[in-house]
């Protein structure tokens, strides 16, 4: 639809409608028009019109109207013509083209309800005027006045949407028939122009708003192609992250469809399994590389996690063509689809690196073990050479006494008799000593038992004691008699309690300004759990090393193996106890406790004391002197 | 006959004390025998003993402690050491302060008699096996 301008070139009437008008019947002369003689029909000048029109259509749709004012002008030998459109609302006639002595009034315009045009539209045919300003006074001022005027409706989509017309400003002229039938051809063709520019002008902003959206579109599409590179290369390079992460961590994902046994792994799970990445993995290839000792185990996992949905996480050993053996720990999440098919997705972990080093650690461990019960062996020496030979001498001695009292003449039968008794009493001793060391060093396999903890403390007091007193410790015992039992290996926990007086023993090596005093005491604490401390004079801990103390290698010592407390704690560790260290509260040296829940009340009594006998009661401030 | 001289034995070890003495008692001497060194200093046989056998490992008076005891009391007595830990270490001060011997258990009756000898400065107890 055209755009129409402003109406301030508008000629209708601007103010009060005058009083005495004429009559429309007074100004129409539209019968006259089949009265009148009616000139030649000039086919001519129509065709040549029309041809007009045709070629104004091809070349410039947009001036049809113009061409068809001017055409109608000279065809119909009027002095002015032009074309009427109703405006949007229907309010106005707006002169669209004029052509002519009326051409400056282009853009003018007449009321729909007051003036020729309305009139044409209410009857819907050509009308005839003469004088029209007699009746719409408001036309006076477009001059010149219009003698005649004939006008035709003008259709758009069947419906009467304007006019055309053409006028005569003098009686020299006056319209017919055949001027009539130019008038509505030319308004016809025009109708049917102007139908076909506006298809044209819908069509072409329909081309410019197709164009324009295909214009937003190739935008779009274009920032899309941009985003999707932009994505794509964040998707190549986040794959890159996960592949460089999974090569990193050695951890390969996978996913499995258990119904059709497919896998789909990442590359680093075909590195971990040595395979080309792309290979068609299956069930069998999986079983292959698997390690004939864990075959079994890993059909009782598929076994248990084909039945269903499940979480899964195990480790086990592969196996590759070379020999190579891979640990791999596998964590896997089981979801069924709504067709209850069975998936899993997991990850894969080669583990191998870390496996072979705590096995490696654990070896070393042992050995550290070994060493440092050796160590506390050679600490020892010195205690259990005296104590060996104490019994020996005793036999050396009693022998040789007793060959001289057969020797002698008379023999002295009752002597060597009763010194064969005490020969033989200290062989007992002897061998005594013998399996008691036999007992605390060679034995490896940790044998639960019941015991009391104040007797195996003793026993070790005992062994220890001669080496104690060469370091001149002052050694004070606060043993619980009445203490509950312990669930525990009495060989390991001796082994803790003689490490504990070791180094209570050698942290006091360098200390002279005071007495090397050592106590030790068993009690139950209040959280019931049995307690032993073992406290010193030494030189005492710093904050920082009270816990670390227990790490393997952590030593204070400047000769230390620092594998005694950590050996220690472990041993705690397996007896459900704990061990720690604590500076005494006068400032010098430190206390160390360990502490075992004491067994449950109706676990057995404690089985008979071992090689050793419990000595009777050897309380705070008693010396646990003597001999074994 | 002239008495037979008096070995002390003092140490902390009951079989010790219980074999000891009779072996020197069929060497030809008279022996006593004490789990203690105060034991001993209390007891007339301080005055009395012409050698003392001595643990160098006692609670409370250890037998270096008791040598220097009988140092300050300047009573001069024959000491032969007697220790159940074999540290050479142990062996030369004690020797260098006057002891006679110091022999490591357990010791044969001959390693005994030499140092016996060596303390009364004769042989004559242990050179024949039948004395008596």
């Amino acid at each position: 639809m055209i755009s129409y301008p402003d109406a301030t070139a508008d000629v209708s009437l601007n103010g009060a409608i005058p009083v005495a008008l004429a009559s429309l019947e007074s100004i129409v002369r539209t019968e006259e028009l089949h009265t009148r003689p009616r000139r030649p029909v000039e086919y001519e000048k129509e065709t040549a019109a029309l041809a007009a029109l045709v070629k104004a259509l091809a070349d410039s749709p947009r001036t049809i109207l113009q061409t068809l004012a001017d055409k109608i002008l000279e065809v119909l030998q009027s002095d002015s013509a032009g074309l009427s459109l109703l405006t949007e609302d229907e309010k106005r006639f707006y002169w669209a083209a004029v052509a002519g002595v009326w051409k400056p009034h282009l853009g003018g315009g007449t009321p729909r309800d007051f003036g020729p045009c309305g009139d044409v539209l209410d009857h819907d045919a050509p009308m005839l005027f003469r004088h029209f300003e007699l009746r719409y006074p408001y036309i006076w001022r477009a001059i010149p006045p219009a003698v005649e005027c004939l006008l035709v409706p003008f259709y758009l989509n069947g419906k009467a949407v304007g006019t055309v017309w053409a006028i005569v400003h003098d009686d020299s002229h006056q319209f017919d028939g055949e001027d009539l039938r130019l008038l509505e051809s030319l308004g016809r063709f025009a109708s049917a122009a102007y139908q076909a520019v506006e298809s044209i002008d819908d069509l072409r902003s329909e081309i410019a708003a197709r164009e324009e959206a295909e214009l937003g579109l190739r935008e779009l599409t274009g920032n899309l192609e941009v985003q999707v590179r932009a994505r794509t290369e964040q998707l190549r390079l986040s794959e890159a992250f996960l592949a460089e992460a999974q090569h990193l961590s050695r951890t390969g994902s996978f996913s499995w469809r258990v119904a059709t046994n497919e896998f789909t792994w990442s590359k680093e799970l075909y590195r971990i399994y040595e395979l080309d990445p792309g290979v068609p993995v299956t069930l069998e290839f999986i079983l292959s590389r698997t390690h004939p000792d864990d075959l079994s185990s890993f059909y009782d996992v598929i076994d248990r996690v084909t039945t269903g949905a499940h979480n899964y996480e195990y480790e086990r050993r592969l196996k590759m063509p070379n020999g190579t053996i891979k640990y791999i720990h596998v964590v896997a999440h089981g979801t069924q689809d709504r067709d209850g098919r069975l998936e899993y997705i997991g990850a894969v972990q080669d583990v191998t690196e870390r496996r072979l080093s705590e096995l490696a650690l654990d070896k070393a461990r042992s050995e550290l073990a070994r060493m440092a019960r050796v160590t506390s062996l050679g600490a020892l020496t010195a205690s259990i050479a005296h104590e060996v030979n104490q019994p020996l001498l005793g036999i050396v001695t009693n022998a040789s006494t007793c060959l001289r009292m057969l020797a002698a003449d008379p023999p002295n039968i009752e002597g060597a008799q009763e010194t064969a008794q005490f020969l033989l009493s200290d062989g007992h001793r002897a061998s005594d000593v013998i399996k008691r060391l036999r007992s605390l060093f060679s034995k490896s396999s940790p044998t639960m038992e019941l015991l009391d903890l104040s007797a195996a403390t003793q026993e070790v007091v005992r062994l220890s004691f001669n080496e104690l007193q060469r370091n001149q410790v002052i050694l004070g015992t606060a043993f619980d008699h009445e203490l509950p039992p312990v669930h525990g290996d009495r060989v390991q926990l001796q082994q803790v309690i003689l490490n504990l007086l070791m180094n209570a023993s050698e942290a006091m090596r360098g200390v002279d300004d005071r007495p090397k005093q050592l106590l030790i005491r068993t009690y139950l604490d209040e959280d019931d759990n049995v307690r032993l401390t073992v406290q010193d004079a030494g030189v005492g801990l710093e904050q920082s090393d009270m816990e670390s103390i227990f790490e393997p290698f952590y030593s204070t010592k400047s000769d230390g193996m620092g594998i005694g407390l950590s050996i220690s704690r472990s041993i705690l560790d397996k007896h459900r106890g704990r061990i720690w260290a604590a500076p005494n509260p006068d400032g010098t040296g430190a206390t160390f406790s360990f502490a075992i829940p004491r067994a449950a009340k109706d676990a057995m009594t404690v089985p008979g004391p071992s090689v050793f006998k419990p000595r009777a009661a050897a309380h705070t401030g008693a010396f646990a002197g003597g001999t074994l | 006959m002239a008495p037979r001289s008096l070995i002390s034995v003092v140490d902390d070890d009951e079989s010790v004390r219980r074999s000891l003495p009779n072996l020197l008692k069929e060497f030809g001497f008279a022996a006593r025998s004490f789990s203690s060194a105060a034991e001993f200093l209390a007891s007339d046989a301080l005055a009395e003993s012409s050698c003392l056998i001595l643990d160098v490992r006692m609670p409370e008076m250890s037998g270096p402690d008791l040598q220097r005891e009988l140092t300050r009391r300047r009573r001069a007595l024959p000491i032969i050491f007697i220790t159940a830990s074999p540290d050479e270490g142990l062996r030369q001060p004690l020797l260098e302060h006057g002891a006679v011997e110091c022999l490591f258990k357990p010791f044969t009756e001959t390693v005994l008699c030499e140092a016996l000898g060596a303390a009364l400065q004769t042989t004559r107890h242990c050179s024949t096996d039948n004395d008596q």
